[in-house]
């Protein structure tokens, strides 16, 4: 299971890795939402692994609320787009 | 046999992960990212989620509820990207 948790990580490096040479918006919003899930997913792994409920619920929050926190930031940048053209 | 299953299912789901991810690096259009990005982490974190499922069924409404949540919110997501993203060209007011 330590090595699943291995590989999850190395999975997680490809966007923050595309997050930081990408410096066009929209490109950096795919990083970051690529990047929320699999982190939640991770956090899931490892409440299995462990064990403990509390840490799995503390996943499934995160993956629904990041979700909906990076939605509401794409509808932001959008205004903020047709705002400035 | 079921640890076996387990795993089978967690690797799938990696290794659909990594080939997601591994678009993201070219420089394609962000539809196209976009579109294999979202594909390839729902589909992918669902097959772990299952994988766990198999591995530990104590803990079932939870990861239940994580299957849901992810393929409602992870497509949802993709679809408010896609929209956002492409609006800029053409101002329709909604």
């Amino acid at each position: 299971m330590n090595l699943v948790i291995m590989a999850m990580i190395l999975a997680l490096l490809i966007p923050i890795y595309e997050a930081w040479k990408n410096d066009e918006v929209w490109q950096r919003m795919l990083a970051f939402a690529s990047i929320a899930t699999k982190t939640a997913i991770m956090a899931l792994v490892i409440s299995v692994l462990r064990d403990d409920w509390m840490i799995g619920i503390v996943a499934v929050i995160i993956l629904s609320v990041g979700n909906a926190a990076l939605m509401l930031l794409a509808h932001v940048i959008k205004r903020i787009n047709d705002v400035s053209n | 046999m079921l640890n076996v299953l387990s795993y089978t299912c967690i690797g799938l789901g990696i290794i659909f992960w990594f080939w997601g991810t591994s678009h993201l690096l070219g420089n394609r259009s962000i539809l196209f990212k976009l579109h294999s990005l979202s594909v390839s982490d729902t589909l992918g974190s669902m097959s772990i989620i299952i994988g766990l499922l198999i591995k530990i069924p104590s803990e079932w409404p939870l990861l239940i509820l994580a299957i849901i949540s992810l393929a409602i919110w992870n497509t949802v997501l993709g679809y408010v990207l896609a929209y956002c993203s492409s609006s800029g060209d053409n101002y329709e007011r909604e």
